[in-house]
């Protein structure tokens, strides 16, 4: 570890240079620092370090000021934040504050746009869902002809899938699924003695469809090396979003940050918002970027022979289109026009719930930090439903009712706090996770006039759910319905609702991968198309959302971008 | 309990921050992980300390006459057993500040006009305050009232049932309600899919995120 890890003012020509220090970021600064590259990470938000700055961490809720509500003030500040699930009094510090953060929706649109300035980003708060992509999702766009090929397959990718996982540490079960590859896995969460029943009921009655234990980056049995890292076994409190002490699964802090700053070659500019790159016309590479402070809002620049854009699918993309210079007058790297367009999500927009009769002898001890999955069984078009294009997933998970819904209940006295006491019926939910087709008028932009207080153009979002999306979420709750009923559950209740694009905070393909640089900003190692010594390894590069959560494809991505940029300039090519 | 701890080794049903403590002492060391979690810990001074004479004054949204009322409400909704009730724990003195700092006005007025409703009822019904009314007696009314029946309507019932969630949110995330009336495990230190629900005879009171 250096001992000046933090830098504020620095005229250094660093090796690489770093914008963002979230799942990406971290990735970046790892693989860099580990190949001797003197790497700045550049974070626009305050440094949070691990355990010391987990102020909700080990709380009981009689101690938290109200009990885990956030106040008046708090809700006024971050009226959007709020809407993300895991957003409580315990983790409102890893979330952004609305009123200094604005931005625009084009008339008759919403978008929900959650944020996480401060170092490690959203990989404090993610939900460590990992999965891979298989060769279905990467030759899809190909196959039915929406959206560009991805110029990239799944052998490309998977040996760094498996670099990533045995360091993140990621517990599953294999299942040997054409859709979802298996992984280097530490052993699954267990199921319980009702969710058994159910993957027997789905898999008997649905030849095409599997329900196994979900993915996570969580440390069910850590390896030596997790151990040396001072991660230990997670603990399963499932509260990982006050931020985790023990480690128990993968963030900046806890994972890629102690690798990269003890090889001495890291260096982290916090309070540093990037307003945009600089470009040097006569060499046709980026020289570094220029930064606003955070605080102070007071201008400077670092300098770098390399830069890797980690700062989100949102943020890359609006520090991108605000990089103008003669030769990009439209942002830096956007000869094709597409950057900032074919924004994506996934869609969450069916669920369905249901009674599990019987099983009252049965119980659960912890506080398991993730569900069950049904990987998507429309992965090829042969399968596809005949009204739509692509498919989902299924996730969820069976657990007891407890006084939030039992309380509920008509009734007072002795007898209602005896019924509060005890654990209720078993409840089986589901919610769809559907692939969101990229398309052109999917975009953000900036605006023409409004500024933050940075003096950073505002974003104006115009995204929608196109007529496939919201047929998929129709059928995934018909779907879901029926599978529920043919597994003997009660009182199934199904919906499809109309939340907005950007809530499931699986934003993607701003700045997309492709095969031409008419129609695309990066090649096949998100390495842009028109500058050499730029690259966007985060969500803004992917071609298609397949129906996986994408941060372990960030990571994968990110590492061999790495190591192809280690190998160019080696070779003198960049 | 089935599982005693073990050794030095707290039980995963510990209902305090020693299981936490222990586990982040393997890590850091025991005197950096009190440390450490003396320092984390958002300040415990802004959090609704139980107070025993809460219903002896005006709250911060409520009347006197209001906190009482709320006090025997809750009283009824979740009575004292073998472990404290709603009263006991001072959840309308939380209610009281709950709904001051984290509810808008539209629906701190349900819990004002279904307060008053009660003490109208009552007055027309038995003559006298609800506070001053049998134990029979306000079951009975608050019983008409979730229903709704003689004398409350649909209204009645929608800002009963608000009141009456505030009252068992603040019952069951209170240090007793949580930990003694259901089980709490701060640090479960696993997940186990299957255990004889008998091992435990009661819900888990510790939820999660």
């Amino acid at each position: 570890m250096n001992d000046d890890l933090y830098i504020r003012e620095s005229s250094e020509v660093y090796d690489a240079i770093v914008v963002g220090s979230g799942i990406s970021g971290g990735w970046a600064a790892k693989e860099l620092c580990e190949r001797g590259f003197k790497t700045l990470m550049i974070e626009r938000g305050r440094v949070v370090e691990h355990r010391k700055d987990y102020i909700g961490e080990g709380v009981p809720e009689w101690k938290q000021p109200h009990r885990g509500v956030v106040n008046n003030l708090v809700t006024e500040q971050q009226k959007i934040q709020k809407e993300c699930y895991a957003f409580n009094d315990s983790t409102k510090h890893f979330f952004g504050n609305d009123r200094d953060l604005p931005y625009q929706t084009a008339p008759g649109t919403t978008f929900s746009w959650i944020r996480g300035n401060q170092l490690g980003g959203k990989s404090l708060t993610w939900h460590r869902q990992s999965y891979r992509l298989s060769d279905h999702d990467f030759s899809a766009n190909k196959l039915d002809g929406f959206g560009t090929d991805w110029p990239i397959r799944y052998q490309d990718l998977a040996p760094w899938y498996s670099h990533v996982e045995k360091h993140a540490g990621i517990s599953g079960e294999s299942a040997g699924l054409p859709q979802l590859p298996d992984g280097e896995f530490l052993p699954p969460f267990e199921m319980t003695v009702p969710e058994i029943a159910i993957k027997a009921s789905i898999e008997e009655n649905y030849p095409d469809r599997k329900l196994i234990m979900g993915r996570m980056a969580h440390l069910t049995e850590p390896t030596e090396l997790h151990i040396s890292q001072g991660r230990v076994n997670c603990q399963t409190r499932n509260e990982c979003q006050k931020g985790c002490s023990f480690g128990a699964y993968f963030s900046t802090q806890s994972s890629t940050l102690p690798a990269a700053a003890k090889t001495g070659n890291l260096h982290i500019a916090a309070n540093s918002v990037v307003h945009s790159l600089i470009y040097d016309e006569k060499t046709r590479r980026v020289k570094g970027v220029r930064v606003i402070d955070n605080d102070d809002l007071s201008e400077r620049e670092y300098l770098g022979k390399i830069v890797f854009m980690c700062a989100s699918t949102i943020g890359s993309a609006q520090v991108m289109l605000n990089s103008k210079s003669k030769a990009f007058p439209n942002g830096i790297a956007n000869s094709s026009g597409v950057l900032g367009h074919y924004l994506m999500d996934h869609n969450y927009n069916a669920r369905i719930e249901g009674e599990i009769p019987g099983f009252e002898d049965e119980y659960y001890q912890g506080r398991r930090p993730g569900g069950l999955l049904i990987p998507n069984f429309q992965y090829e078009p042969s399968r596809y439903n005949k009204n739509y294009v692509r498919g989902y997933s299924f996730s969820g998970d069976a657990s007891r009712e407890n006084w939030k819904s039992t309380g509920e209940r008509d009734g007072i006295g002795a007898d209602f706090k005896a019924q509060l006491s005890q654990a209720g019926k078993w409840k089986f939910w589901m919610m769809a996770q559907g692939e969101m087709l990229p398309r052109f008028e999917n975009q953000m932009g900036l605006h023409a006039t409004l500024k933050d207080k940075w003096g950073m153009p505002q974003l104006e979002f115009d995204c929608r759910w196109s007529d496939n999306e919201k047929l998929m979420m129709e059928d995934a709750a018909e779907v879901g319905h029926q599978m529920f009923l043919k597994a003997g559950l009660e009182n199934v209740t199904s919906e499809f609702t109309e939340r907005p694009v950007g809530i499931a905070i699986h934003e993607l393909g701003t700045a997309r991968m492709g095969r031409d640089p008419k129609t695309s900003v990066l090649n096949g190692y998100n390495q842009c198309h028109d500058i050499d010594n730029l690259f966007v390894t985060d969500g803004a590069s992917f071609s298609s959302s397949a129906t996986q959560n994408p941060s372990l494809t960030f990571m994968a991505l990110t590492a061999r971008a790495v190591d192809y940029a280690a190998k160019e300039i080696k070779a003198g090519r960049i | 309990m089935s599982d005693q701890p073990i050794g030095d080794q707290p039980s995963p049903r510990d209902n305090s921050k020693r299981g936490f403590l222990f586990g982040l002492s393997r890590l850091v060391g025991a005197a950096a992980a009190v440390q450490l979690l003396g320092g984390n810990a958002i300040s415990t001074a802004l959090a609704y300390s139980p107070n025993p004479h809460s219903s002896e004054h005006a709250g911060k949204l409520f009347s006197q006459a209001e906190m009482l009322l709320l006090r025997d409400i809750c009283t009824q909704v979740i009575p004292k057993t073998a472990t404290a009730g709603a009263a006991e724990v001072d959840t309308h003195g939380f209610i009281d500040n709950q709904l001051y700092s984290c509810y808008q006005r539209e629906d701190q007025q349900k819990v004002s006009s279904v307060l008053l409703k009660i003490e109208q009822v009552a007055m027309q019904r038995y003559h006298q305050p609800f506070s001053s009314t049998t134990t029979t007696e306000q079951y009975a009314l608050l019983t008409d009232l979730e229903k709704p029946a003689n004398g409350f309507d649909d209204s009645d019932r929608s800002h009963f049932k608000f009141l009456k969630s505030q009252i068992v949110f603040g019952y069951y995330t209170s240090e007793v309600g949580a930990s003694q009336e259901l089980e709490y495990s701060a640090v479960p230190g696993g997940f186990k899919g299957s255990i004889p629900y008998d091992s435990v005879g009661k819900a888990w009171g510790s939820l999660g995120i």
